[in-house]
């Protein structure tokens, strides 16, 4: 049984079911379930396509920040069935947050052709700018399930254009609530839902094409789903929304059972909020595990922040589905039944376990990001090679406005700051080096988008050497943006994480470094008229931002610095010709790195992941040569690395 | 030593239960909310073994309550 007692399973492997009894469970053969799980798993990908194609704004068409869904009917207890292939952190929530919505609103108040909307972060987790979408599909007038479409609005009024920033101090600073009320009903539109929209949101003109786009998703949804009812029957469709919701919990619950009984401790850092450095928030976590059964207790974290880096309890659900599927089965569909045997334990009123109306989330996606990487420190040292490094920690968020020169506004949204960066090393190989974080999943912005839509040139998008973190298995490497702005802006930057290490280690692997955010303003109102160089720079002249700094040279000191808080200044105004240098932590490492590979060592200095002097301090490998001058030139001094790794191992 | 202050912790409160656990016979029992599969419960577990005596279903939000409820 779940622990709802909504879905009826067998105490039996799904794989050691008869076909009778299988046929009892899911009234279908198996063939046919899986067949019909596909198909569901087709409409998703369908609507997420055509709305991608279709959608106006550009953190929809340059970010991919939404996600589809199929839920089944209330006398399932709304079953999370099949995602689409995208936002894990709406994914995670999109299974409470629809019944959340539906049961507040009450099934029996809704029709066909009825969109019903929601986007409190309380009642369904994210931030108010990710609305939710619901579509209740009827088959022979009752709900046979739910087609669901949640997406970013690039606008949700509050005090931030954009609304990204780590320093608004509560929910009516955050933006436009919407508690569970219909935008369509019975197909049209409902015009005072629309202009409690336009009323209280910037951006509108790009809102409303995407709006009448997911209307259009949300019915092609449906379409394809009574189709396959008429294809297969009701009871078919049914029978597969429980195996699949059941195929994960059977899944999870092997990886669980994989863990040794016991209890496990991680913490995870975020540096300061936006009102001042004097707090810092820590997030706990005490992972018991006893059999088939976990508890992911949060007792002990910091109460929640004063300004909006907080996330809801939904949020830090997701986080711990993500974590630990991640850690134990990367393989298991990521559904409802994730979470069957997991108890999360949250105490009201901390840093990810916020309430209204003083505990904004706006930046939610940060402090559950640091319960990822606490997880990973509780249970990296008990799973061997099975565990996982941690991300980058922080996406470092940056909103830019400004007017041209003929007097055009222009805004500059997540594109400019460290969005993107590195992930963790595994077991089967190095970090990727330029993702985001583990609980996200999107696109990167085209770099001829950004300079087109805002007046900014990207002068550097690359790897940073020696910033990934050192093991048998290299951590991403960090990434390095500098982009150079041609007029005055306001400039709004949220990095969290830099005094700690995010990019936590695994089995034997080294943590990632930190990293830090800095403004180089114009030398005599004039731009540079040469790249700044990098891993050799002066900063001593900036206007640092974010990191831990030393108090003279401004440039990274982990060991003996000061710590930088990002909301010094709440708005960085910024004159024309100003560079804005940003540098990610770095992944972590996986497994001993005297133990990498020599020739995987020559590879990363000839690709300059590493330097000479880095494959010799980290990995205890001797390179000769010049990789500016003749990278392929390069060579192992094979006696000399011997030599230096016995050194280091004894 | 650092200059900065930690955000005071908080945990949740178990209450603890008469009786022993029907898994493994610890007289430890406790109840505490949870969040699981299907929202929030109100379950009554075992703090040594992890069994659950007990599951029902909690409030829909939690410990946020909507004073709309109240109309």
């Amino acid at each position: 049984m779940t622990n709802n007692g909504a879905t009826v399973t067998s105490a039996t492997a799904m794989r050691d079911l008869s076909d009778e009894e299988f046929l009892s469970l899911y009234h279908s053969d198996r063939f046919t379930a899986s067949v019909l799980r596909s198909r569901l798993n087709y409409i998703v990908e369908h609507m997420s396509s055509a709305f991608m194609r279709e959608a106006f704004s550009p953190i929809i068409r340059d970010w991919y920040d939404f996600a589809c869904t199929i839920s089944g009917p209330p006398e399932q207890d709304y079953p999370m069935a099949v995602v689409s292939n995208s936002l894990t952190v709406f994914l995670g929530t999109m299974a409470d947050a629809v019944r959340n919505a539906v049961v507040e609103h009450g099934p029996e108040n809704l029709s066909p052709g009825d969109v019903l909307i929601c986007n409190d972060p309380y009642r369904g987790g994210r931030h108010v700018n990710d609305v939710l979408f619901i579509r209740p599909v009827f088959v022979e007038g009752k709900i046979a399930a739910f087609v669901n479409l949640c997406a970013h609005q690039l606008d949700m009024g509050g005090l931030v254009p954009g609304g990204f920033s780590g320093t608004k101090r509560n929910v009516y600073e955050e933006g436009l609530v919407i508690p569970p009320m219909l935008m369509w009903s019975k197909d049209q539109p409902v015009r005072s839902t629309f202009n409690l929209f336009f009323d209280n949101t910037r951006f509108g003109e790009l809102l409303l094409p995407d709006f009448n786009s997911i209307y259009q998703q949300l019915k092609l949804g449906e379409r394809l789903l009574i189709g396959n009812v008429d294809r297969y029957g009701l009871d078919a469709l049914l029978g597969t929304i429980r195996y699949s919701v059941d195929t994960s919990a059977e899944q999870m619950r092997r990886g669980i059972e994989k863990i040794p009984d016991g209890d496990y401790r991680g913490t995870a850092l975020v540096d300061a909020d936006g009102v001042d450095d004097t707090l810092e928030y820590r997030v706990h976590v005490l992972v018991r595990k006893r059999g088939g059964a976990l508890e992911v207790d949060l007792s002990g974290t910091s109460a929640q922040a004063r300004t909006c880096i907080n996330s809801s309890v939904l949020d830090s659900k997701n986080a711990v589905g993500v974590a630990l599927t991640m850690l134990l089965d990367p393989h298991a569909p990521f559904t409802s039944g994730t979470w069957r045997h997991i108890d999360l334990i949250a105490p009201p009123g901390t840093l990810v376990s916020s309430l209204p109306p003083d505990g904004g989330d706006q930046m939610y996606w940060e402090g559950s990001g640091a319960l990822i990487a606490a997880i990973f420190e509780a249970l990296n040292p008990v799973l061997g090679d099975q565990s996982v490094a941690g991300d980058y920690g922080s996406t470092g968020n940056h909103n830019a406005h400004g007017v041209r020169d003929d007097g055009t506004p222009w805004s500059s949204v997540v594109q400019a700051g460290g969005e993107h960066g590195p992930w963790g090393a595994t077991r089967d190989g190095d970090g990727d080096s330029y993702t985001v974080l583990y609980n996200l999943n999107n696109l990167d912005p085209a770099v001829e988008t950004m300079e087109h839509d805002s007046p900014m040139v990207l002068l550097r998008k690359e790897h940073a050497i020696d910033r990934g973190g050192p093991g048998r298995h290299r951590g991403g490497a960090a990434h390095l943006k500098d982009t150079l702005w041609l007029t005055h802006a306001q400039h709004w930057l949220s990095p969290f994480r830099t005094k700690e290490a995010t990019g936590v280690a695994a089995n034997g692997g080294k943590p990632g470094p930190v990293g830090a955010m800095w403004f180089f303003p114009p030398t005599d109102g004039r731009a540079p008229t040469e790249l700044l160089p990098f891993p050799e720079a002066d900063y001593s002249g900036t206007d640092a931002v974010a990191g831990v700094l030393n108090e003279t040279t401004k440039g990274l000191d982990p060991v003996a610095g000061s710590y930088t808080h990002f909301a010094s200044r709440p708005v960085w105004q910024m004159p024309a010709n100003t560079v804005l240098r940003v540098l990610t932590n770095g992944g972590g490492g996986w497994g001993d790195p005297l133990d990498r590979d020599t020739e995987k060592v020559l590879r990363d200095v000839r690709d300059e992941y590493i330097s000479i002097a880095g494959a010799a301090r980290d990995y205890g490998v001797v390179i000769l040569g010049d990789p500016a001058t003749d990278p392929e030139g390069l060579r192992v001094d094979e006696a000399a690395t011997a030599s230096l790794r016995e050194r280091r191992r004894s | 030593m650092s200059r900065y202050e930690t955000a005071p912790p908080i945990s949740v409160e178990r209450t603890p239960v008469e009786g022993t656990c029907p898994g493994c016979g610890a007289a430890a029992l406790a109840a505490y909310p949870v969040h699981s599969e299907g929202g929030w419960f109100d379950v009554v577990k075992c703090l040594e073994c992890l069994h659950s005596v007990s599951r029902e279903r909690g409030p829909l939000l939690g410990p946020i309550q909507l004073l709309s409820d109240l109309i």
